[in-house]
């Protein structure tokens, strides 16, 4: 055997412990809401090769994406990086995703005071954290426009050193915080990231300290040899075959047609290859998945297949290929804008790979859930000075995402008003939005009746009013507005989202992407997609 | 002739044993027992216990005694993860109806496609709405309709509900809303839990689920209570224990049943914290820079709770007292009322282990449980669990189980980690020194989580170990955390029984008042004065002495534009402190960021007169009468020649060198090679550990 299996399970808890640290420490002293409420962020730990050895259980989307982080900061700065740097980006065509997500990389040196053998100063691995910031400038607040090219979606920062043996170079945070509509709230952000960071290179240093760097190294590759031979058993178990599924997206945000996503599944004894072959090319509007994205959703379907609680590292995807054509919609070239990549496409490659392993393992798939996160950003000027923002006439950016129907499952319904798959983060709760903007929620309920029929129904959405108390301007990203998620063995299709302005007495169709003005005492109506069925309804 | 004092009794149910501590101011004396609990219904172990006590007190005193006992109930607990709670309605402001189902929007867990979420505890239809809006300044935007509420109150006749939660938005800047629809609820002889009395703080979803927990398991708190009360003398008193660790009336508990849950775990770790400041601790480590800054002084209790069982593990982190937090979950429904910290994880000494499909060894989150329990028990249990490999070890002597009186199998704990080893390729013993490593892995990541994670150096500390399973691994755990010392006290296995003798009176307050960091310190102290009042009315009316009264007073604060606050102690220099505190959890402070006051909260504290614990004269430090036996004990750098002691037999003063086995009725400790133990005045073991 050359494993150990005590010293995995032990270093398991180690390392998983480490990368939720630095997420708690994240989240508790984060000031944007996407961060603090929603926990839309993730952290991991990485061996000296740049490979993913833990990722805390945080959001799905980052899985694949952020080895990429670490290994643009390599490629960027290669021998070139020493204790106490840190490489923050954003860049989706260099290790980011879509440019709200700001990703900070920390390389971890052994400390010359270690007592262990080691050379001095040798590389023990990265740390990284990721943290979706509420607006990172661009045409629209929050940072999420329906854009025809990547410079109109926000500030685009390359793999860069914000910290040089730990001192902060001021003149890149002053560019960046003169970009950006909130700069205080970013300036917090960015800290509680750094903060983040400086916690997991601390862990890892005591894991060193304690257990010498030759162990943890040899560790963490054994690490990563356990959880690919858990996906290897997986895919053992699955009958040999190519499984083909495809689905498409409502359109990209400018008017265009539906989009389609295909994808074959070839499963050939422990070993996969996931081709994307035949999708749509990449989109004049904002719905182009850079390939980190792509990546990340095969990761999430697998993972989930697995069924066992295997850490989240680089051995997940070794025995998988994934195969994207560049430009195309699931691997963008630049200057494609790709906003809604990350949040609206990823639900829909989640949708074909389910769909296309549904047809190898039906009992383990449930039907389509909402497919979209319903992206919702208001910003504009401040009316007034409400308590926990900034001052009177200072810019707001508010973003939300809202739960749908989840898929009824082979055994039983689907639930209702929850996060599917690619996000699970959390809302903001009425009473901290209304102490924080100048918006009021009219209406917060589940959307009864929008799943889809069957013999098991697919749970319902959701019903989000929210009035504007001054004048501002809303973008919204949001999918399954014409078709609803579909249905499996004779299950029914959830309803399609629909979204709408109330206006006095007028009621005004919204398209699923686009930006509007509203006015003050405009309420902004979301009803969310309800899951599909599952099997026939029973007479 | 004077009035004989009451017999004053502790009680906690266990999930096995119903524990008594019983303490007669007359002579001082401190006695314990255990029954096997009544699941079914519970009261009936704590009745046959109390029967039994006024026996021995008739026995040897003319007259029974008055007997004042501080009880923590299973029954709000149990309600609640069995979903056995009243049927209970939810009034809330129209448009919010579903505020519990829609909770947070998140999924339970991340991976898996087959989870649900938790149970919500209102169904879809005893969801009533009421046009009502407050807003974020307290404004009335729209006045309560009253013909709702009467439409409500007579539909819930039809369903026979008697419980009910009100949550309206706002209701804390402004509970006058929710009070009138209280008002004509409770007319209709409704049991109504408001949101702005059980938590007047903002979040809707955390508030309205805290308040619906209420309702949900105050009828079954009320039941239970009822029948226990009417078997008690004219001259009985009883109080109950609460989970945010303090003592409440009777007649509070009824109503505010949320606050009872988990008071078992409670009596612990206020059982711990006592036996900590009473424990003649050896000189602290010495302190580093910024860590001593932050400590408030040099008697200041430091120790991390240890209670390991059967099934489950529960950690707690004592700094001059316990730590309290706002963020509890219990059985998926959160509860922000203030709670006393405890970290609770699945695993065990009856956790079993495992080799899985990619070759790691696991350890729980399976457990053998009480029945069949580990193979060494012998009751058909077949997997090796941690206690078989204690005892495949050598660490657990089988013949002194129990004190004897449940002798283990070692031939089936052998054989069951011979099959584990073949699996493994190891040998048994090897096997079951993973089976620990991993199992101590669990606890370790356990007690990390309430120490470093939470800014706090465990070097500081000192492990408290109770519970039965706890010191055999207790050594091993705090030298692998850096904590100097472990201690294991005489009531390892009555310590949440004891705890509840020792808790004193506490009543939470709070309320979001979210003003500037600019508030000049005397209107803080002004408005803070109203909770004040409400604490010392409420201890007055809970029989304490005015002069037994203690008030303190924190804020909650946070940077503007956080989301998360920390507890400040108020004082003139509290936004001083706030950024200090701020640098030592989360290693930043932002000095020129405004800050902001989001709740005002009190506590008020009635306190009481523990048990004087048993302080037998300290003697001499040769432990040779105690020792009994010697036997191969198997421990991480090879096997060693131990002496076993029996822990009865040893006196205050002895001292132990490791390594070592002290056996106990209720539970086995485990020293080794360089830890050195003493047993100081009060009896603990205090076990200086090694490297």
């Amino acid at each position: 055997m050359n494993y150990d299996p005590i010293k995995l399970e032990i270093f398991k808890n180690l390392f998983a412990a480490a990368a939720e640290e630095m997420g708690t420490v994240l989240r508790r002293s984060s000031y944007s809401p996407n961060i603090k409420e929603r926990r839309d962020f993730s952290c991991a730990l990485f061996d000296a090769r740049g490979r993913m050895v833990a990722q805390a259980a945080h959001i799905p989307v980052h899985l694949g994406a952020m080895p990429l982080s670490v290994a643009a900061a390599i490629e960027k700065f290669g021998g070139d990086l020493g204790s106490g740097d840190l490489v923050m980006l954003n860049d989706p065509f260099r290790g980011g995703t879509h440019l709200p997500d700001i990703t900070m990389v920390s390389p971890v040196f052994l400390p010359s005071s270690a007592r262990q053998a080691g050379p001095t100063g040798s590389l023990l691995g990265f740390v990284a954290s990721r943290a979706h910031h509420a607006d990172v400038g661009g045409m629209t607040p929050g940072s999420m426009p329906v854009a025809r090219e990547i410079y109109q979606e926000g500030l685009i920062i390359p793999p860069v050193k914000l910290l040089r043996r730990d001192q902060m170079q001021t003149d890149i945070l002053d560019l960046v915080l003169a970009n950006v509509r909130t700069p205080q709230e970013r300036l917090g952000d960015l800290q509680a990231q750094i903060a983040a960071n400086r916690r997991g290179a601390g862990r890892l240093v005591e894991l060193v300290a304690r257990y010498g760097p030759e162990e943890v190294n040899e560790v963490m590759g054994q690490l990563l040899a356990y959880t690919e031979r858990t996906t290897r058993r997986l895919l053992e178990s699955l009958p040999n075959g190519t499984y083909r599924f495809e689905d498409h997206l409502d359109d990209d945000g400018l008017g265009g047609a539906p989009v389609p996503i295909r994808v074959a599944v070839s499963i050939h004894r422990d070993r996969a290859t996931v081709d994307f072959s035949g999708s749509a090319p990449q989109q004049a509007g904002s719905v182009n998945a850079v390939f980190a994205i792509t990546l990340s959703a095969v990761y999430y379907v697998f993972r989930c297949l697995l069924g066992l609680d295997v850490p989240n590292n680089a051995g997940c995807l070794a025995p998988i290929a994934v195969l994207a054509p560049p430009g195309t919609v699931v691997n963008a070239l630049p200057p494609a804008p790709v906003a809604g990549g990350n949040v609206e496409t990823s639900q829909r490659i989640v949708d074909v790979l389910l769909g296309a392993l549904a047809q190898a393992c039906p009992e383990k798939v449930p039907a389509a859930s909402q497919g979209t996160m319903n992206n919702v950003t208001i910003g504009g000027a401040l009316p007034r000075c409400p308590r926990g923002t900034g001052e009177a006439g200072a810019g707001f950016a508010y973003y939300e995402t809202i739960g749908g129907g989840m898929g009824a499952r082979p055994d039983r319904d689907g639930p209702s008003a929850i996060h599917s798959h690619m996000t699970n983060t959390l809302n903001t709760p009425v009473e901290a939005l209304e102490y924080a903007y100048p918006l009021r929620v009219q209406r917060y309920a589940v959307r009864a009746g929008s799943g889809g029929a069957g013999r098991f129904r697919g749970g319902d959405g959701i019903v989000r009013a929210i009035e504007v108390l001054t004048d501002c301007q809303v973008t919204l990203l949001s999918e399954r507005r014409g078709q609803g998620p579909y249905g499996l063995r004779g299950g029914g299709s959830g309803q399609p989202g629909e979204n709408r302005i109330l206006r006095g007495e007028a009621e005004i169709p919204l398209p699923g992407k686009g930006t509007v003005d509203l006015k003050k005492g405009d309420v902004l109506v979301i009803r969310t997609p309800g899951g599909g069925g599952y099997g026939p309804v029973e007479a | 002739m004077k009035t004989e004092p009451a017999l004053r009794i502790g009680i906690d149910i266990g999930g096995t044993f119903t524990d008594f501590v019983v303490y007669d101011p007359a002579d001082g004396s401190l006695r314990t027992f255990k029954l096997l609990s009544t699941p079914a219904d519970p009261a009936q172990a704590v009745l046959e216990g109390l029967d039994r006590i006024r026996a021995d007190g008739r026995s040897h005193l003319p007259g029974s005694r008055p007997l004042e006992i501080i009880h923590g109930s299973t029954v709000a607990t149990n309600a609640l993860l069995e979903r056995k709670g009243a049927p209970t309605a939810l009034v809330t402001t129209a448009g919010f109806g579903d505020v519990l189902q829609i909770g947070r929007q998140n999924r339970p867990a991340l991976y898996d496609l087959f989870a649900d979420p938790p149970e919500v505890l209102v169904p879809a239809d005893l969801r009533f709405e009421v046009d009502e809006r407050v807003d974020h300044e307290g404004n009335v935007l729209q006045a309560l309709a009253p013909g709702q509420v009467d439409e409500i109150v007579q539909k819930l006749k039809t369903r026979n509900i008697s419980s009910l939660a009100v949550c309206l938005l706002f209701s804390f800047l402004r509970p006058e809303h929710e009070q009138r629809i209280a008002e004509r609820l409770r007319r209709a002889g409704l049991l109504v839990s408001l949101s702005s009395e059980i938590l007047p703080e903002y979040r809707e979803f955390e508030r309205t689920s805290t308040t619906v927990v209420n309702a949900y398991v105050s009828p079954a708190l009320d039941a239970y209570l009822g029948h226990f009360e009417a078997d008690l003398g004219e001259r009985d008193s009883l109080r109950i224990m609460q989970s945010n660790g303090g003592n409440i009336s009777l007649d509070q508990a009824r109503r505010y049943g949320v606050r009872c849950i988990l008071s078992g775990p409670a009596g612990g770790v206020v059982g711990c914290d006592y036996v900590a400041r009473q424990a003649a601790l050896p000189p602290a480590a010495p302190q580093q820079g910024r860590q001593a800054e932050a400590g408030k002084g040099a008697e200041e209790v430091r120790v991390i709770t240890f209670d390991m069982g059967g099934t489950s593990t529960d950690v707690a982190l004592i700094e001059g007292h316990p730590t309290i937090t706002t963020e509890a979950v219990v059985g998926g429904c959160p509860i922000h009322i203030p709670l006393l910290d405890i970290h609770t994880i699945g695993a065990g000494g009856g956790s079993i282990a495992r080799l899985d499909a990619g070759g790691a060894l696991r350890v729980g989150p399976e457990s053998a449980g009480a029945d069949p329990g580990p193979a060494c028990y012998g009751r058909g249990g077949e997997a090796a669990t941690v206690t078989d490999a204690n005892l495949v070890l050598g660490r657990l002597p089988a013949e002194h189980f129990l004190g004897g009186q449940m002798p283990l199998d070692a031939s089936r704990a052998q054989a069951a980690l011979a099959r584990l080893g073949a699996e493994l390729g190891l040998n048994a013993e090897q096997a079951a020194l993973g089976v620990i490593q991993v199992a101590n892995a669990h606890m370790e990541r356990a007690l990390r989580v309430i120490s470093v994670e939470r800014g706090h150096d465990p070097r500081r500390f000192r492990l408290l170990s109770f519970g039965g399973a706890g010191s055999l691994h207790a050594a091993d755990l705090g030298r692998s955390l850096g904590i100097p010392a472990a201690i294991v006290p005489p009531l390892a296995s009555t310590l949440s029984a004891f705890g509840m003798l020792a808790a004193e009176v506490i009543k939470d307050y709070t309320r979001t008042v979210m003003l500037p960091g600019e508030t000049p310190i005397p209107d803080l102290a002004d408005r803070l004065r109203t909770l004040e009042m409400c604490g010392r009315d409420d201890l007055l009316a809970e029989g304490v002495a005015e002069a037994g009264i203690r008030l303190e007073r924190f804020l909650d604060m946070r940077y503007r534009g956080q989301s998360y606050e920390l507890i400040v102690p108020f004082s003139q220099s509290v936004y001083a402190d706030f950024h200090r505190l701020h640098a030592h959890q989360y290693g930043y402070a932002q000095e020129n960021a405004p800050v902001e006051v989001v709740n005002l909260r009190l506590r008020a504290v009635g306190q009481a007169e523990p048990p004087p614990l048993p302080r037998p004269p300290l003697q001499g430090p040769d432990p040779s009468a105690a020792r009994i036996d010697e036997r191969r004990v198997l421990f991480l750098d090879g096997p060693h020649t131990t002496p076993l002691y029996r822990a009865e037999l040893l006196v205050p003063g002895n001292r132990i060198e490791g390594p070592a086995v002290v056996v106990r009725a209720d539970t086995t400790v485990l020293l080794g090679p360089g830890d050195v133990a003493s047993l100081d005045a009060n009896s603990n073991l205090i076990i200086e550990l090694g490297r």
